[in-house]
C-alpha cells in the first residue's frame, strides 16, 4: 500500500467529515431508513426469508451459464437480440455499435449501476452520442459531472441548495430551494421531452427470468416505463448474476428488496418486459437488445468463498445501516458500488488500485451483515477480500510482528507485562494516558488510554477464587487480553455477582489472545492457531460454560467452527466450545437469578456492543438486568450503532473512529445519565476514553461492575 | 383472506401510497367518475385504448357530458394533451396496494404512463392477498410473448432531493383505482 495512496485517501475522509450539510444529510437519512425499514419487515421473520433468498440467489448463481442459454432462447424466439460482454470494454463497444447501426444519435438511460461499473456515458459521448440520464438524482449527478454517491439513492450528497442553484443554471431562471415540488416539476419537464425525442432507450434490470426471457425494473418514478417504451431501440444491460430460473425466485427477492431499499413494501413500477414489444416509432415491434455483462463474474461465481458477492440485489441498505457510510457518504465509501458490498466489488470489477485504501475501511460492526436481505457475511468477505489485497501488495510490516507476537502467548503476554514498565512515563494520574508522542499515534488524541494494569487478572486469580467442593456449574472463564491486562476490576466485579452461588470458576493459564485481532487484519493463519491453542487451554469439554465479559471475544469463539471448518483435527472440539460460549448478561439470567433491587434511581444508559447484540443476537438481556437492579435505564436511537472502536480500525481511521464516537457520546449525554454501561472491554476502553478526553463526568462501567455495585450497595 | 378483508387491506394498502380507491357499482358508473375527474381537474380530453365496443359507447357518452375529447389511439402524437388515462388493471393485490396491468398494447402504456392522472377499473373479484397468490397467472401472462406487465403501486414518486417524498416525478401525478363490485 503505498503511502501517498493513503495519505490521499484520508484527506478525502478529513474533507467529508468536515462538510457539516453532508453530516446532517446522512445522519437524518439513516435515522429515516431505521424507522421505515422497521415498519416494513413489521411481523415479518425476515432472517428466514434472507436465508432463503441467499440459497436461491447462490443456486443461480451455480448455473448462471446454463440460465443465460435458456434465458436466450426464449428472449431472441420473443424477437429480442441476446449478447454476452467479457468485459467493460467488450460491453461499450457492442452498445455504440447498436447505435450505430441504429442510427441512433439521442439517448435516454433509466437508472443503472452496471453502466455506471462500465462507465458508459463517458464512452458513448464520446463517440458524439447525446445521453441524458432521466432518473432524478442520476440526472442531477450527470448534469454535476459526479458518480452516484449511493445505488439506490444516486444524489443523496447533495442538499436543496445545491440542486436549486444547479436548476438555476439549466434553465436560466431562478429557483426556489425550499419548493422541492417545482424543482421536481423541471425535471420532469426536460427529461419528458427527452424521452419523447430520444432515439434510444438504455435501462438496466433486477431480474432476467431464464424461463422466460422476460427482464424486470424496479422503479419509483416510472422512468424505466417512459425509457423502455418511447424510443424506438431499447438496450438494456444486465449483469450476470440477475439471471434467476423463474418468476418465483424473482418474487422471493422482491418482497425484500424495496423493503430494503427504502422500506417501501413495493417500488411504485414493477415492469416485466419480455421480447419485442409492439412500438410504433419502430414500424411495428421494438428493437430490442439485451446485453449481458460478465466483468468477472462467471469466474466470481466459480469461486467457493467470494460467489457470495454475487448474491447481492443492490438495494443499498448495507450502506444505509454502515456507520461509516453514514459519515463520509459514497463519495468516500465506494467506487461505483458503495457500501460495504462496495468495499469487495470493487477489487473484482475495477482492480487493486481502486480498492486498496477502500478495503481497509470496516469496522466489522455487523451492522450491514444482520440486514443483509441475500443473507451476506459481508464483514467477512471483506476482510478476505483485504486478505487478498495484501497478499497482491505483499505483507505490511505490522502484519508480520503480529503473526510473530500473536501465535507466541509467553512472548505475547511477556510484551503486554512489559507494557506496564513503558508506559509509566506517560500516564498522568496514574489511570490514563492522555498525551501519547504523536510520531507513536499520530491523531489519537480524541481519547486517552488506559494503562496496563500492574497485575493481570491470571496472576490474581489463585488469590481470589476459593476452590468450591461441589460446583452445580462448571465455568470456563475466557478472559481476554483486555479484562485479563488492563481491566481485571471486571473479572474481579464478575466474581462478586456470583460469590457463594456454589459456581466454580476456571481461569486456563494457557488461553491467549481469542485470535480477533488476527483475523480481522486478514492473518488467518495466524487467527487459526491462536484458535487452536485456546482450544486446547480452555477444555471446554469439562466445563458446563464458556463464559466472557468480551463480546467481541464471545463472538469470536462462536466463529471458530468456521475457522477450522478444514481442520478435522480441531473442528469438532471448536463446534463444541462454540456451543458453549455465553456472554455475561445470558449467563447470569439463566444461571444466577439476581435478586432485583428496589430502584435507587441512578440514570444509566446502556451501550450495545456490536458483538454482543448483532453478533451474539443478545439485546434485552444486558437492560432487563439493569432495571431489575433499580437502575433508570435510559434508552436513545443509537444504542446498537458501534462506539467507533473496532480494534485496531481505531488506530488505523483515527478521524472515523472519533467521528462515530462524538455522535454516540452526544446521544449518551442528552439521556441525562450518570452512567454509560456496556458489556465489553473494547467498548469500555473506547468510550470512557472519549468521555476522559471531553472531561465529561458520565462514568463507563462495564455490566459485570454496574451489577455489582449495586449488590453490594443492597446488602446490609 | 375472505373477500372482505382483502378489499379492505387493498384499500389500506393502495392508500397508504397515495393512490385513491373507490367503489364503482358498474362500468358506467366508472365511466362517469373517470369523465367527471378529468373535468374537475380541468382536463379536455381522456385517453382510453383497449376497451371493447359497448364500454366505448358508454364512454363516450360520459365524456360528452362533460364536455371531454375521447381519443382511443395515436398516443404519441397527442403526448401532453390528454388529462387522463383510463385502462383496465387485471388483478389487485392487497399485501401492497398493488395493481396488475397487461401493458404489452403500446398505446395502453402510453396511457397510463404519459397521463397526468391514471384512472384503472379492477373488478373486486379479481384481489389476490400477494403476488405469490397470482403466480400461475402471472406466468401465464409472462409467457404470452412479447408482452409487457406492470405491476403499479400509487403514483410516480422520487425521494431524490433531500429525500422529500414528491409524487408526479415521470409518471402520473394521481392514480385512482374503481373498484367493482360485479353483481352489486
Amino acid at each position: 500500500m503505498s503511502r501517498a495512496s493513503r495519505r490521499e485517501y484520508h484527506q478525502r475522509l478529513k474533507g467529508a467529515l468536515d462538510n457539516r450539510f453532508l453530516g446532517q444529510t446522512l445522519a437524518r437519512f439513516q435515522g429515516n431508513y431505521r424507522g421505515s425499514r422497521e415498519a416494513g419487515f413489521s411481523g415479518m421473520d425476515f432472517p428466514a426469508l434472507a436465508a432463503e433468498v441467499g440459497a436461491a440467489k447462490d443456486a443461480a448463481v451455480g448455473q448462471l451459464e446454463e440460465l443465460y442459454q435458456q434465458f436466450k432462447a426464449k428472449a431472441e424466439a420473443a424477437g429480442a437480440t441476446v449478447h454476452l460482454a467479457h468485459d467493460a470494454a467488450h460491453a461499450r463497444e457492442i452498445i455504440a455499435g447498436i447505435a450505430a447501426r441504429t442510427g441512433s444519435r439521442r439517448i435516454v438511460k433509466s437508472k443503472s449501476m452496471t453502466s455506471e461499473e462500465i462507465h458508459l456515458n463517458r464512452h458513448l459521448e464520446a463517440q458524439g452520442l447525446q445521453v441524458t440520464e432521466t432518473d432524478l438524482g442520476e440526472w442531477i449527478i450527470q448534469l454535476r459531472g459526479e458518480g452516484p454517491s449511493h445505488m439506490v439513492a444516486p444524489a443523496i450528497h447533495l442538499s436543496r441548495s445545491q440542486v436549486a442553484e444547479l436548476f438555476t443554471q439549466v434553465t436560466g431562471q431562478e429557483q426556489d430551494p425550499e419548493d422541492i415540488a417545482a424543482l421536481v416539476e423541471v425535471a420532469r419537464g426536460r427529461l419528458r421531452q427527452a424521452m419523447l425525442e430520444a432515439d434510444m432507450g438504455i435501462s438496466g434490470a433486477n431480474f432476467a427470468l431464464a424461463s422466460t426471457g422476460s427482464i424486470a425494473t424496479v422503479t419509483n418514478e416510472g422512468n424505466a416505463r417512459l425509457v423502455t417504451t418511447l424510443p424506438r431501440v431499447h438496450v438494456a444491460l444486465v449483469g450476470l448474476e440477475k439471471l434467476v430460473p423463474d418468476l418465483n425466485t424473482a418474487l422471493k427477492i422482491l418482497r425484500l428488496l424495496p423493503r430494503s431499499a427504502t422500506g417501501q413494501l413495493i417500488s411504485t413500477y414493477v415492469t416485466w418486459v419480455t421480447g419485442a414489444v409492439e412500438c410504433a416509432a419502430a414500424g411495428g415491434r421494438k428493437d430490442l437488445h439485451i446485453v449481458f455483462l460478465d466483468n468477472g463474474r462467471l469466474a466470481l461465481s466459480q469461486d467457493p468463498v467470494f460467489s457470495q458477492a454475487l448474491r447481492c440485489v443492490r438495494c443499498g441498505s448495507c450502506a444505509n445501516v454502515c456507520p461509516i457510510f453514514g459519515k463520509v457518504g459514497g463519495h468516500n465509501y465506494g467506487h461505483v458500488y458503495i457500501g460495504a458490498i462496495g468495499l469487495i466489488l470493487t477489487y473484482f470489477y475495477h482492480g487493486l488500485e481502486a480498492a486498496q485504501e477502500l478495503v481497509n475501511n470496516c469496522l466489522n460492526c455487523q451492522a450491514c451483515k444482520v440486514n443483509c436481505p441475500a443473507d451476506i457475511d459481508l464483514p467477512a468477505l471483506i476482510k478476505k477480500t483485504a486478505g487478498l489485497v495484501m497478499a497482491e501488495q505483499g505483507r505490511p510490516l505490522k502484519n508480520q510482528l503480529l503473526r510473530r507476537v500473536m501465535t507466541n502467548r509467553p512472548l505475547f503476554h511477556f510484551l503486554l507485562r512489559r507494557a506496564y514498565l513503558a508506559q509509566k512515563p506517560l500516564a498522568g494520574d496514574g489511570r490514563k494516558i492522555r498525551h501519547l508522542p504523536l510520531f507513536f499515534a499520530p491523531d489519537q488524541e480524541f481519547r486517552s488510554l488506559p494503562v496496563v494494569a500492574a497485575e493481570p487478572l491470571r496472576d490474581r486469580w489463585s488469590r481470589l477464587v476459593p476452590p468450591v467442593a461441589e460446583p452445580r456449574l462448571k465455568v470456563a472463564l475466557f478472559g481476554g487480553c483486555l479484562v485479563d491486562f488492563v481491566y481485571p476490576e471486571q473479572g474481579e466485579a464478575l466474581l462478586e455477582l456470583i460469590d457463594g452461588q456454589n459456581i466454580q470458576v476456571d481461569y486456563a493459564r494457557d488461553q491467549s489472545c481469542c485470535g480477533l485481532p488476527a483475523a480481522m487484519a486478514s492473518e488467518e493463519e495466524t487467527a487459526r492457531e491462536v484458535a487452536r491453542q485456546n482450544l486446547a487451554a480452555l477444555n471446554a469439554e469439562h466445563h458446563d460454560y464458556v463464559l466472557t465479559l468480551c463480546a467481541s471475544c464471545a463472538s469470536h469463539l462462536k466463529n471458530y467452527p468456521k475457522l477450522l471448518a478444514g481442520d478435522p483435527g480441531w473442528a469438532g472440539r471448536a463446534e463444541h466450545l462454540a456451543a458453549k460460549v455465553i456472554d455475561l448478561a445470558s449467563f447470569l439470567q439463566k444461571e444466577v437469578g439476581l435478586e432485583p433491587t428496589a430502584a435507587q434511581g441512578k440514570a444509566v444508559a446502556y451501550h450495545a456492543p456490536c458483538h454482543l447484540c448483532r453478533g451474539l443476537g443478545v439485546h434485552e438481556a444486558p437492560k432487563e438486568l439493569l432495571r431489575d437492579a433499580g437502575y433508570d435505564y435510559r434508552p436513545y436511537d443509537d444504542e446498537e450503532v458501534c462506539c467507533g472502536f473496532g480494534g485496531s480500525y481505531s488506530l488505523d481511521f483515527p478521524e472515523l473512529s472519533a467521528a462515530i464516537l462524538e455522535r454516540k457520546l452526544g446521544q449518551v449525554a442528552a439521556t441525562g445519565a450518570d452512567t454509560l454501561v456496556t458489556d465489553c472491554p473494547g467498548c469500555v476502553l473506547q468510550l470512557e476514553g472519549g468521555l476522559d478526553h471531553l472531561g465529561s463526568p458520565i462514568k463507563v462501567r462495564h455490566l459485570a461492575q454496574a451489577l455489582a455495585e449495586t449488590k453490594k450497595g443492597s446488602e446490609p | 383472506m375472505s373477500h372482505n378483508d382483502l378489499r379492505q387491506e387493498f384499500r389500506r394498502q393502495a392508500e397508504a401510497v397515495s393512490a385513491v380507491v373507490t367503489p364503482v357499482a358498474d362500468p358506467a358508473e366508472a365511466f362517469a367518475r373517470a369523465a367527471r375527474l378529468t373535468a374537475e381537474q380541468g382536463g379536455a380530453c381522456l385517453a382510453a385504448p383497449g376497451w371493447e365496443a359497448d364500454e366505448l359507447a358508454s364512454l363516450k357518452a360520459a365524456c360528452e357530458r362533460e364536455g371531454l375529447e375521447l381519443i382511443t389511439q395515436g398516443l404519441r402524437e397527442r403526448a401532453g394533451e390528454f388529462h387522463t388515462g383510463l385502462t383496465r388493471a387485471q388483478w389487485g393485490v392487497a399485501e401492497t396496494g398493488t395493481i396488475v396491468v397487461n401493458s404489452a398494447s403500446e398505446e395502453l402504456r402510453l396511457a397510463s404512463m404519459l397521463s397526468e392522472v391514471h384512472v384503472a377499473l379492477l373488478t373486486a373479484a379479481n384481489l389476490r392477498a400477494d403476488l405469490f397468490a397470482l403466480e400461475q397467472e402471472l406466468n401465464s401472462t409472462l409467457a404470452d410473448a412479447p408482452g409487457y406487465l406492470a405491476f403499479i403501486s400509487g403514483p410516480s414518486r422520487t425521494g431524490d432531493i433531500e429525500l422529500v417524498l414528491t409524487l408526479g416525478a415521470h409518471g402520473p401525478r394521481q392514480l385512482h383505482i374503481l373498484l367493482l363490485e360485479e353483481g352489486s
